[in-house]
């Protein structure tokens, strides 16, 4: 999130982020991503945006047909808020087609892939750091995917931050090519220029939005190079 | 965010690629056959990574990306670990910790005949050979080698199975051998045999072996070769 913050940011920065994999021993794979804010001067309880995302077994089909990916999103601390079913059903499908698109589902017919999101704090952009710890995860167990998706949310505030809207976005990752530039570009756009997911809420004015996606792409850059740097540390 | 280009593939053999990153143009490479192992897939003229790993590179032909997965995907010619979970007419099921269950045909042993069928209980541990491992269909298993005989294939008696990376199974079974194994082999005398979908068993004369050999591979992954050593004495102190 990018707004003007009590944790003294500035409109464009990034909530330091911290992310590390293979945190589980019975999961093929896990992750867990968060975005922390600064202590606080007020007591709210929340500091801490964090959250694991773990892969179980990918399963056979004994019978039936199945989805190819399922998901199950839980909040381990929801007293503090009512948390309504619906919410985390919209969660779970929206996580479920980001996923989708970035899978190699015919790599693997006749599995199910299980995804569980644990919700450990939540203090915002929640979707956000759902999606980029699933594809954290996704990518340790060793699941073919096309390519890594980053999630950025974004928020549009008038001055005095108070919020008006706010974005998610999912970008495809920027890849290291040996093939010249022209060739390695969809319709004329290099491929980091798309967008995989975006969810918005609240009322903002197309010229908001669009400038939200810049925004987004610019923090990608950084996000990209938080797992990245993690998934290469462990493989040396 | 930049494309870095570069001229050769060379560029990318033995660096750490990510899933999407493209590392292979095949329009310049037009009148040689490449050789593609785990982990890549080809998109028209470019290869690129579905994982995240090293890629590898062997003469004269073959790439491949080399990551350690707890998950196995079964390969022809692995020797692997299996437990048995069913029995069928004509085969039993076989759990490699792989996406599908393995067959392992009753016929499968050495001067097996109908007559002779080896009673196997849910839950045996066997070492196993993989004969056939075709995309969407259960890998083939079987307890000889390639000229019919067992070849210490077969089921495993006594001892402590327990599971490791694929990785680490890859690590342990390279030659020269594996410093902790040789660190270990010095002091103590076990029997271990790894599978390599990411299963390792260990039987020794006593309980108090077999935990110390178990602990020791199990810290070994993430540590080099002179850090295995330094490990294996220090164990091996702490209990003489």
């Amino acid at each position: 999130m990018e707004v003007d913050g009590e944790d003294g940011r500035t409109q464009n920065q990034l909530r330091p982020l911290a992310c590390s994999h293979n945190i589980l021993y019975r999961a093929h794979g896990s992750a867990s991503w968060s975005l922390r804010t600064r202590t606080l001067r007020k007591q709210t309880g929340q500091i801490d945006n964090l959250l694991k995302s773990y892969l179980m077994r990918m399963r056979p089909w004994l019978n039936g047909n199945k989805e190819a990916l399922e998901f199950k999103f839980h909040h381990v601390w929801v007293w503090f808020r009512y948390s309504g079913l619906p919410l985390e059903e919209a969660y779970e499908m929206i996580l479920k087609r980001t996923l989708q698109s970035i899978c190699h589902l015919t790599i693997n017919p006749n599995t199910t892939t299980s995804i569980i999101i644990q919700v450990i704090n939540d203090d915002s952009a929640l979707l956000s750091c759902a999606i980029n710890a699933a594809c954290v995860a996704l990518v340790d167990a060793g699941i073919p995917t096309k390519h890594v998706a980053v999630a950025i949310c974004c928020c549009v505030a008038k001055s005095g931050c108070k919020m008006k809207a706010f974005a998610y976005l999912a970008f495809p990752n920027s890849v290291h090519s040996v093939l010249p530039e022209r060739s390695s570009s969809m319709q004329g756009k290099p491929i980091e220029h798309g967008i995989v997911t975006s969810v918005t809420n609240g009322i903002m004015s197309a010229d908001n939005y669009f400038y939200s996606l810049e925004r987004g792409r610019a923090a990608s850059v950084r996000v990209v190079r938080v797992s990245q740097e993690e998934l290469a540390t462990a493989l040396n | 965010m930049e494309n870095k280009q570069f001229s050769s593939p060379a560029s990318f053999v033995d660096s750490t690629v990510v899933p999407g990153d493209v590392v292979l143009d095949l329009s310049s490479m037009t009148s040689q056959t490449i050789k593609l192992g785990g982990g890549l897939r080809q998109d028209c003229d470019a290869i690129s990574a579905m994982k995240a790993g090293t890629l590898r590179f062997s003469k004269p032909n073959k790439y491949w990306i080399e990551s350690s997965q707890k998950r196995y995907v079964p390969c022809v010619e692995d020797t692997i670990l299996g437990i048995v979970v069913d029995s069928k007419a004509d085969n039993f099921l076989i759990d490699i910790k792989g996406p599908a269950m393995g067959f392992l045909p009753v016929l499968a042993f050495e001067g097996g005949t109908r007559r002779n069928i080896p009673k196997f209980e849910v839950g045996t541990l066997l070492y196993l050979r993989v004969v056939k491992a075709n995309f969407g269909m259960n890998p083939e298993l079987s307890c000889t080698d390639a000229s019919g005989k067992a070849a210490e294939f077969g089921p495993l008696k006594d001892g402590y199975m327990f599971e490791t990376s694929t990785g680490l199974s890859r690590k342990l079974l390279s030659s020269p051998t594996c410093p902790v194994l040789e660190a270990l082999g010095k002091k103590l005398s076990f029997e271990i045999a790894v599978g390599l979908n990411g299963r390792v068993w260990v039987n020794a004369a006593s309980p108090d072996t077999i935990v110390v050999v178990a602990n020791a591979i199990m810290n070994s992954e993430s540590l080099s070769g002179a850090q295995q050593i330094i490990m294996v004495d220090h164990l091996l102190k702490n209990i003489q």
